[in-house]
């Protein structure tokens, strides 16, 4: 039996609660195992990112609870949530949203350093993932430097610095061309078959969606269809 | 890190923090300039009335000061006077008749302190030779000559060489008077003081009003003011019957002018740092609402609040870091370039005059006065911080992410 990562429970959220409660997720429940390569999809308003953010420990739910790895996340205030997303999760958001201040190397070393490891660590690392997305030769630049694919891939090897339990990506091909997009994913593929990483979208696109192992289509804020689990060695 | 992101951050928007930057440089060049020539202001009223009026220490009858009586002379002035002469940190000494009384002229009268001085110790103590700016000093040779002021002379109708008359009460409580030759007029910066003091020697007017040979006052200049007080004990203690004073308890009103003006200077000061605060707060609050997202997303990464809150205010840091030496340099070479050639106000010296200031301003600044000045700057800029700081800690990482 494989691992379960996350565990959403009944998880709910709702608008207005006092006047016309608007339910942006209704009743959810979700496990997510390690190794998955999993997407979200559904239209515009359908829940999505909401669903992200609170598997993300970003949002709070009105209703339900999160655990990941067992840890309920949903109980956890101030700090300790922050040290929790720090240490457990990646991110990647749709808008590159590296620092724009910092240097290719820099953005990937930043949460690392949060995390206060040592420089060797940090150091091997950064050029570890920057070899891995093919970027060695962009190691000082500044994301303004770098094409809207070559950022994304930043961002997705600051999420992956740190091994996480999990990486949570919104919409990560929305802004990119085709070429960028299907670079991304191939990216992405690999490093879920290499390290075993979890990968958990949300998308509209449909290349994603016919990368991804599992699909889980959100409507109205409820799952209305949930593809058989596969991890990559199951293909 | 966070160093490294908030004294990036700064150069981002470059016209923003040109702005906050220049702010800060104006603001502390201001701000010192201000301080500076305020000093000048007073240290040249201090010095004047130092100087010319008061010196640092006086000694009188206990009860001489209350109402200028004659008869609260110093019986043993003259002795008092060689035992205060021998002592090192002396720089001048010399005693005086000091007597309420009128002058007169053919135009009218007026209202004077009369100085019976000692010419030799008087020029050492007050340098009263080098105010004259018409006639000559005291001839040892000749008897009854008067220094009156340019203002005196002109209130009075008077010149060189003319007659005046002299009248007040002596030691008995009559009336005395005596004509005296106008031998120079003198003028100083201070008008009021013009307006009220004539000088004689103090041998044409001891015996006429029944003192002679005594002093009714002694007054001290030392090498250093900072041994006022010291020595201002010692006298003490030296001759416990008389009444010893310094120059700040013989002139309160000087004192008051002092703190009247520091007050005035911390109110423009306050004004200074009050555009300084609302410019850093725009500044930076407009640097945070701007960073909405990026905010977000570093709170999504895991970056706690505390370092959200400490990037703002060493963000706020930097700029004023970066606005201080040009504040600094320029406050520096306006002080340096008009202590130098003063800052002259001529046109106004009549207004500066009545006032007792001088109308030429050698602005001046102490080390700790500087240090001061760009410790409140800093602090009031981090204060300022600490709002748009605050506003950053509120943001809510999803609510963020979506701006």
């Amino acid at each position: 039996m494989r691992e379960t990562v996350i565990d959403a429970h009944n998880l709910s959220k709702i608008y207005d609660e006092k006047t016309i409660p608007v339910y942006a997720l209704n009743k959810v429940h979700l496990h997510i195992s390690r190794g998955e390569f999993t997407a979200i999809k559904g239209p515009s308003g359908s829940g999505k990112t909401t669903l992200l953010n609170m598997l993300g420990g970003l949002d709070i739910p009105s209703e339900g609870f999160v655990e990941i790895n067992g840890t309920n996340i949903t109980a956890l205030k101030g700090n300790e949530l922050v040290d929790f997303r720090l240490n457990n999760i990646g991110f990647v958001f749709q808008s590159y949203n590296l620092i724009p201040v910092l240097t290719a190397k820099e953005n990937i070393e930043f949460i690392m350093l949060l995390q206060k490891r040592p420089e060797k660590e940090r150091e091997q690392r950064v050029l570890e993932l920057l070899k891995q997305i093919g970027m060695e030769d962009k190691i000082n630049k500044r994301p303004r430097e770098l094409s809207g694919g070559q950022q994304q891939r930043v961002a997705v090897a600051r999420a992956l610095a740190p091994k996480p339990q999990f990486i949570l990506a919104d919409e990560p091909t929305a802004n990119l061309d085709s070429v960028s997009a299907e670079n991304l994913l191939d990216m992405m593929l690999k490093l879920n078959q290499e390290e075993n990483m979890t990968f958990v979208f949300s998308t509209h696109d449909q290349r994603v969606i016919n990368r991804a192992r599992r699909v889980i289509t959100l409507e109205d804020g409820k799952i209305v269809s949930d593809t058989a689990p596969t991890t990559v060695e199951h293909i | 890190m966070l160093t490294k992101i908030a004294s990036r951050n700064i150069w981002r928007s470059r016209k923003r923090s040109l702005i906050i930057i220049t702010a800060v440089s104006i603001g502390l060049w201001t701000g010192i300039f201000m301080m500076a020539f305020y000093n000048g202001m007073i240290e040249q009223r201090i010095n004047s009335a130092i100087s010319s009026e008061l010196s640092h220490i006086q000694l009188h009858h206990p009860e001489f000061r209350k109402d200028y009586e004659i008869k609260y002379y110093l019986p043993e002035g003259r002795k008092m006077l060689e035992k205060i002469a021998n002592k090192q940190e002396i720089k001048a000494v010399a005693g005086r008749v000091i007597i309420k009384g009128m002058i007169a002229s053919a135009s009218g009268s007026s209202g004077i302190t009369i100085n019976g001085v000692m010419p030799a110790e008087e020029q050492l103590l007050t340098n009263l030779k080098g105010k004259i700016i018409k006639g000559s000093y005291f001839n040892p040779k000749k008897e009854n000559e008067i220094l009156i002021s340019e203002k005196l002379r002109k209130k009075l109708k008077l010149n060189l060489n003319k007659k005046t008359i002299l009248t007040f009460q002596d030691r008995e409580g009559n009336l005395a008077s005596a004509a005296f030759r106008i031998c120079a007029i003198y003028k100083t910066i201070n008008g009021p003081y013009d307006d009220a003091n004539v000088f004689v020697k103090i041998t044409d007017v001891d015996s006429l009003a029944g003192i002679p040979k005594a002093i009714n006052e002694i007054a001290v200049l030392l090498h250093s003011s900072k041994s006022v007080l010291e020595i201002q004990k010692n006298l003490s203690q030296q001759f416990p019957k008389s009444e010893i004073k310094n120059w700040m308890e013989i002139s309160p009103e000087l004192g008051l002018t002092v703190s009247v003006g520091d007050q005035m200077v911390y109110i423009f000061m306050g004004i200074i740092l009050l555009a300084l605060a609302f410019g850093i707060v725009n500044t930076m609050m407009m640097s945070v609402l701007e960073r909405t997202r990026e905010i977000g997303m570093l709170l999504a990464l895991g970056m706690n609040k505390f370092k959200i809150f400490m990037m703002i205010i060493l963000e706020t840091f930097f700029l004023i870091l970066a606005g201080c030496p040009i504040g600094i340099l320029l406050a520096f070479a306006t002080i340096g370039i008009t202590n130098q050639t003063g800052i002259n106000f001529s046109e106004f010296s009549e207004v500066y005059s009545s006032f007792g200031y001088s109308s030429i301003i050698y602005p001046t600044l102490t080390w700790n006065q500087f240090g001061n000045i760009v410790i409140l700057i800093i602090l009031t800029a981090l204060f300022s911080a600490l709002f748009p700081a605050k506003r950053a800690l509120k943001l809510k990482p999803a609510e963020s992410l979506k701006k």
